[in-house]
């Protein structure tokens, strides 16, 4: 029956990725205007003759639709995203040069924000009503309420123009030659202004959702219910409450999962933090179309692989969407 | 007789935005062994709030401001947190208004079952499981569906699985608030009539609360009488059904319909109830009594004993007959 409901899922994930790759394909050759310019950018302006009909027979532009479509395909299951005319490098180059540094960044927020806020949340829910809750609340929305950038620059201009503790940007030391512990903690000093930063904006939404996911648990009638046995309070907070109050923040850890490849653009920009995100903004910026549409196509794969990984779980959490699918 | 419950003068508010509600005002009654007592009155008038008091799970803005309940002669709003947590299930336990959601969605009922045994009782967890299974068989349900989620079972199921885990730890007095809410008419009557057949089984002491008075009083021993926050009634079903002295309670019985005597004329009551925010010093039916005179407007007539067992709180009692 499982084996059964992984296969049906994983058939569903593959009609969409396979939707997903097709849109990818035929988005820069539906657009209007030289397809050229897609595939290599604006400087095709300044390219030769020669150098146009390179690109043209590299991607087999004067080829048939299907004969194209066919070697995209190929491609892309080779790991060949294309070239960046504007870098000079292969995409796949670039895109494994950033993806660790996106994934240590974004994948340590988001655990670490999500763990801090689930945290802050339930204590929140069960101290309802207390200057505790009150205090925390306000923390909270405070934090929420701060744009990232405000948030970098602050942290930026104590830690590392004042104090000098903690080095301003970058994901390492340049030009150090740091090797085994002394290369960890240098990565360490670097990620952690960012990775603050990060955490400080997001937190608010997890602990917001752990605090009313809590406070509706809290309010159900199988708590009262356990009270009325003469279950111990911890008891009833940690086995009762915790795990119920859990699934929503859970179905958007899942979602959240699913978009930490595509980095976070404004804080990697912020501390020059070579990511994936920083990667796309600077893309943009010089309209390097292929680039642009192997990061979107990155990000796009991984939110579908995420939600593939969510169905998978979320049984496991809750048994009624485990004998509902299953 | 042999005392099993009684709850003296309670009074439990609830603090709201608006002022004090005085959900449950000065509430007496007493219960004995293998005793089954209908405590009715219409929605919100505070039935539940006298159950969750009794249990003491009054949670803030609530609040148990007097009074006693003696439960075996222990005071549980006096109890230590330990006492309390031990007496509770043990001793009493409660099917709660709505059963649909008084199980945990992500434990399996087995589980929820044999939790209440193992705090209560020093077994092993294979004496709880037997027990359990025992316990599901006795309300109806095939014991080796122990494993199941309680999303897997129909409402009437739920509702005795809800059942069998108020009897896990043989209690002596069972609180059952309007466990049959959201049933159809067919599955409730099951339900009921399980309830009753357990307590005479068991010899338990059953508070049956409910807004059904033919119900309540076709199974009941005693009917207790509700009316915004106060008892005005109890006595023996019998003379409840005979001799009701409260103008509410006879409002009450003209009101519901009578299975033997179809040709009764239903009289709905008119008005409507009136709200426990900083209500006023007076009888509390007074707004919708056709009976009410100046002295109902002033003070909150006493809840008395006017003949053997029968207690009840009006001006008229004993003025003359206006029965
Ligand atoms: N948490 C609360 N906060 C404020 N007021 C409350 C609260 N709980 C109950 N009350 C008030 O107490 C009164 C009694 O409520 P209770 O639930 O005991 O009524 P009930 O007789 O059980 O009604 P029903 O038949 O609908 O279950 C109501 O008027 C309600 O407004
Ligand atoms: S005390 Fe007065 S208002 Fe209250 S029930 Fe009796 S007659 Fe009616
Ligand atoms: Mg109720």
């Amino acid at each position: 029956m499982l084996g059964k409901f992984i296969a049906g899922k994983f058939l569903q994930y593959l009609i969409v990725i396979f939707l997903m790759l097709t849109l990818n394909f035929l988005l820069p050759r539906l657009m209007p205007g030289n397809p050229l310019v897609f595939l290599a950018g604006e400087d095709v302006g300044f390219m030769s003759s020669a150098e146009k009909e390179a690109i043209l027979d590299k991607y087999g532009l004067n080829d048939s639709i299907i004969e194209q479509y066919g070697a995209y395909i190929k491609d892309i299951f080779t790991g060949d995203f294309g070239y960046s005319y504007q870098q000079k490098r292969p995409i796949s180059e670039l895109l494994m040069e950033r993806l660790p540094w996106t994934m240590l960044l974004t994948g340590l927020g988001l655990v670490l924000s999500t763990i801090i806020g689930v945290m802050f949340g339930a204590i929140s829910a069960w101290r309802r009503g207390t200057k505790t809750d009150a205090n925390l609340l306000t923390v909270f929305m405070f934090l929420s309420a701060m744009p990232s950038f405000w948030v970098g620059m602050i942290l930026v201009s104590i830690f590392s123009a004042q104090l000098g503790w903690l080095p301003v940007f970058g994901a390492e030391s340049a030009w150090s030659n740091y090797s085994g512990i002394d290369r960890i903690i240098d990565i360490g000093k670097h990620l952690i202004l960012p990775l603050a930063t990060l955490i400080l904006i997001s937190v608010t939404s997890t602990f917001m959702i752990m605090r009313y996911s809590m406070l509706n648990v809290l309010g159900e009638d199988y708590i009262m219910m356990a009270k009325a046995k003469g279950v111990k309070e911890k008891v009833i907070k940690y086995k009762h409450a915790m795990r119920n109050a859990l699934l929503p923040v859970a179905t958007v850890f899942m979602l959240s999962l699913g978009f930490t490849l595509g980095g976070a653009t404004v804080i990697e920009t912020v501390f020059a933090y070579p990511g994936v995100g920083r990667l796309m903004f600077e893309s943009v910026l010089s309209r390097d179309y292929p680039l642009i549409q192997a990061t979107f196509l990155i990000i796009t794969f991984s939110v579908v692989i995420a939600n593939f990984l969510a169905d998978l779980i979320y049984p496991l959490l809750d048994p009624k969407v485990g004998s509902r699918n299953g | 007789m042999n005392t099993v419950l009684s709850v003296e003068n309670l009074s439990t508010y609830f603090k709201t935005d608006k002022g004090i509600a005085k959900a449950v005002e000065n509430v007496s009654f007493s219960l004995n062994k293998g005793e089954m007592l209908g405590l009715i009155g219409e929605s919100g008038c505070g039935k539940t709030t006298v159950a969750q008091s009794i249990l003491r799970l009054i949670e803030y803005p609530g609040k148990v401001v007097s009074g006693r309940v003696l439960l075996n002669g222990r005071d549980l709003i006096k109890a230590s947190d330990k006492d309390l947590a031990s007496m509770r299930w043990k001793e009493i336990s409660v099917i709660p208004q709505s059963a649909m959601n008084a199980l945990n969605p992500i434990f399996t009922i087995g589980d929820q079952i044999m939790e209440s045994i193992l705090i209560h009782e020093n077994v092993s967890k294979r004496e709880a499981l037997k027990r359990t299974k025992t316990l599901l068989e006795l309300v109806g349900i095939d014991g080796e569906r122990w494993r199941s989620y309680p999303h897997e079972f129909s409402g009437g199921m739920k509702q005795r699985v809800a059942i069998a885990m108020a009897l896990a730890c043989n209690p002596k007095l069972v609180i059952s608030d309007e466990s049959t809410t959201g049933l159809d008419v067919l599955t409730q009557a099951q339900v009921i009539a399980l309830i009753k057949n357990l307590q005479k089984k068991m010899d338990l002491s059953v508070i049956l609360i409910s807004h059904d008075l033919p119900m309540v009083t076709a199974i009941c021993d005693k009917i207790a009488i509700m009316y915004a926050g106060n008892i005005v009634e109890w006595a023996p079903t019998e003379d409840i059904l005979k001799n009701a002295r409260h103008p509410y309670s006879q409002a009450l019985l003209n009101a519901s319909p009578d299975l033997g005597n179809p040709e009764k004329e239903v009289v709905s009551i008119p008005g409507s109830v009136p709200n426990l925010v900083n209500f006023p010093n007076s009888c509390r039916f007074h707004t919708r009594c056709p009976l009410a005179f100046d002295k109902c407007r002033q003070e909150n007539p006493e809840f008395k004993e006017v003949r053997n067992g029968h207690y009840t709180a009006c001006f008229l009692e004993g003025v003359g007959n206006h029965g």
